[in-house]
């Protein structure tokens, strides 16, 4: 449902709109976020993803519409409003590197006028395994230590809004994991996440929307948490069982997919239903919502 | 906020046109110092060690003192941007005023870092040749080289100090500009070279003898002509002040 506006959001995009010269970039997109949402915004390169990226984080000018961030717009209201935002905007993230690590975060916590910086750093450096390269220069980390860093400035200064742009990239198996923890960490402590990605697959397991961006339109958005609850039944008398399963008023959804049923509810309670009206049930099996496939076959049309 | 500028001059510090900048400041009088064919060029004999700041000063102001300062100020910025570290910069509850007038300060602080710098050498360069007083003039106050008569240690060394005071000065709008061309083109190169090219043209335009007053390139050799002192100096603060405007109001709405 794109252009949903949620009045106790902590990220509101509406009719965002970029252009360069005459060539839009951007067209009209509008979405938000809840505290402790998590929204991945997908599409092939060019769709325009580091541009809203740029454009939500106060980095670059709408040519139309507007970006409030807790209420206050990010373009208007003045520097203070990022005092709620924690980003990451390109990949490798960028540090001085001539400077530790440590000494990095220190002068991003004095930025950010941040209390109890020293303690704060020692936190972060330790949530994201940072530690033991803490105190040599950013110049002799590599490209994983840089993003792992990046992360810790992103969340240094405790956002309510965390912005990432491919917060992934370029990090081993192990990074990748450790991303994704604090990532849901974060949501679940309240803080609003917008990322970017192409590994739908990675993200699909705790994002709770996906907008697909493409040629600059938020051409669709996908709820996550509806999609986790789908199942596919092989039943008995599918037909029948499927006129039975539509009247069902705990049935959120119900369609046949060759010799299987896919039905969006609780799961109990459908085979007890059905089970009640004479089907046999030969298998229940959860359905995936592939959300890669998904992406796929609607970026094909865009 | 001086907090902020001390920080911004020691990032400044850490770029390499600076660093090279420093060293050719401090190489160049040495160097003159050094130079067989003085005669030849300047018609001058070196009879104190107070001569060499000005042969350092009038060859460097020349062209290379004006490159310098355009290199580092637009790097100021374009560091920044090449590193990466700029939008990290940004993404902070900083406002953006605040930091180009920090970088736009670390910028005019440079001319007076490289010629003091230049100064220094130039003073070391100049000990073989007796730093006492003499009979002859620094090439920077009355009668040139040749002076006056007898010049004093006290009165040599102010007439050195006064000369590259106003010479720092003189380059203030050349940072200035380079620094409004960094925000304006994301890039050392392209901002740098802005600069020499619009210094070259107003170079050019002593062409037309209405617009001369009114050029900052007139005015580069101000630190020679002590009576045009307070129309140039208002020339230059007007150039600097403008330069240094059009800077945080391109970055104020500058994508990045």
């Amino acid at each position: 449902m794109p252009g949903a506006t949620q009045p106790e959001a902590h990220l509101v995009v509406e009719d965002l709109s970029k252009r360069y010269g005459r060539k839009p970039v951007l067209e009209r997109v509008s979405f938000s976020l809840a505290p402790g949402e998590v929204y991945a915004l997908a599409g092939p390169n060019g769709s325009g993803k580091t541009t809203l990226i740029r454009l939500v984080t106060g980095l670059a000018f709408p040519t139309g519409g507007r970006v409030l961030m807790l209420g206050e717009n990010v373009h208007e209201g003045g520097y203070g409003v990022r005092r709620h935002l924690g980003a990451v905007v390109e990949a490798p993230a960028a540090f001085y590197p001539y400077l530790t690590g440590r000494a990095n975060l220190e002068r991003l916590a004095w930025l950010s006028g941040l209390a109890g910086a020293a303690e704060r750093i020692r936190d972060v450096l330790f949530q994201l395994e940072l530690v033991a390269v803490a105190d040599q220069p950013v110049a002799s980390y590599s490209l994983g230590q840089r993003q792992r860093l990046g992360l810790a400035a992103a969340i240094l200064a405790k956002p309510k809004v965390l912005v990432l742009d491919e917060p992934t990239s370029g990090l081993d198996p192990d990074g990748i994991q450790k991303v994704h923890e604090i990532l849901k960490e974060q949501a679940a402590s309240g803080v609003s996440v917008l990322l970017s990605t192409h590994h739908l697959r990675e993200v699909s397991a705790y994002t709770d929307r996906v907008g697909i961006l493409g040629g600059g339109r938020l051409i669709d958005e996908v709820v996550m948490e509806g999609a986790a609850e789908r199942h596919r039944l092989r039943v008995s008398e599918p037909e029948r069982a499927l006129a039975v399963l539509q009247t069902l008023p705990f049935v959120e959804a119900a369609k046949r997919k060759g010799e299987t049923l896919v039905v969006q509810g609780p799961v109990d309670e459908v085979v007890k239903a059905l089970v009640d009206d004479g089907h046999r049930v030969y298998e229940v099996t959860a359905d995936y919502f592939d959300l890669y496939e998904y992406y796929r076959e609607r970026i094909k049309h865009v | 906020m001086f907090r902020f500028i001390a920080w911004e001059i020691v990032k400044m510090l850490h770029l390499r046109s600076v660093r090279v900048g420093l060293v050719a400041a401090f190489v160049l009088p040495i160097i003159w110092t050094l130079a067989p064919g003085l005669k030849q060029a300047y018609g001058l004999v070196l009879v104190s060690g107070w001569q060499v700041p000005s042969l350092a000063l009038l060859a460097g102001m020349e062209f290379l003192y004006p490159f310098l300062v355009a290199m580092a100020a637009a790097e100021v910025l374009g560091a920044e941007v090449s590193m990466g570290t700029l939008k990290p910069l940004l993404l902070r509850p900083l406002s953006r005023t605040r930091f180009i007038a920090a970088k736009l300060i670390a910028a005019l602080a440079y001319p007076f870092l490289v010629l003091g710098v230049s100064l220094l050498a130039a003073l070391l360069a100049g000990l073989p040749h007796g730093l006492g007083g003499f009979f002859g003039g620094t090439g920077l106050g009355e009668g040139g080289f040749a002076g006056v008569g007898y010049l004093s240690v006290e009165a040599a060394f102010a007439e050195i100090l006064r000369a590259y005071f106003f010479a720092a000065l003189t380059l203030l709008p050349i940072a200035a500009l380079s620094l409004m061309f960094a925000v304006w083109f994301n890039s050392t190169t392209a901002a740098a070279l802005g600069a020499i090219a619009t210094v070259l043209l107003m170079r050019l335009l002593i062409a037309f003898p209405s617009l001369k007053p009114l050029l900052l390139t007139t005015y580069l050799d101000l630190y020679l002509r002590p009576g045009d002192w307070v129309m140039g100096l208002s020339l230059l603060f007007i150039y600097t002040l403008g330069f240094g405007l059009l800077a945080v109001l391109l970055f104020e709405r500058k994508d990045v």
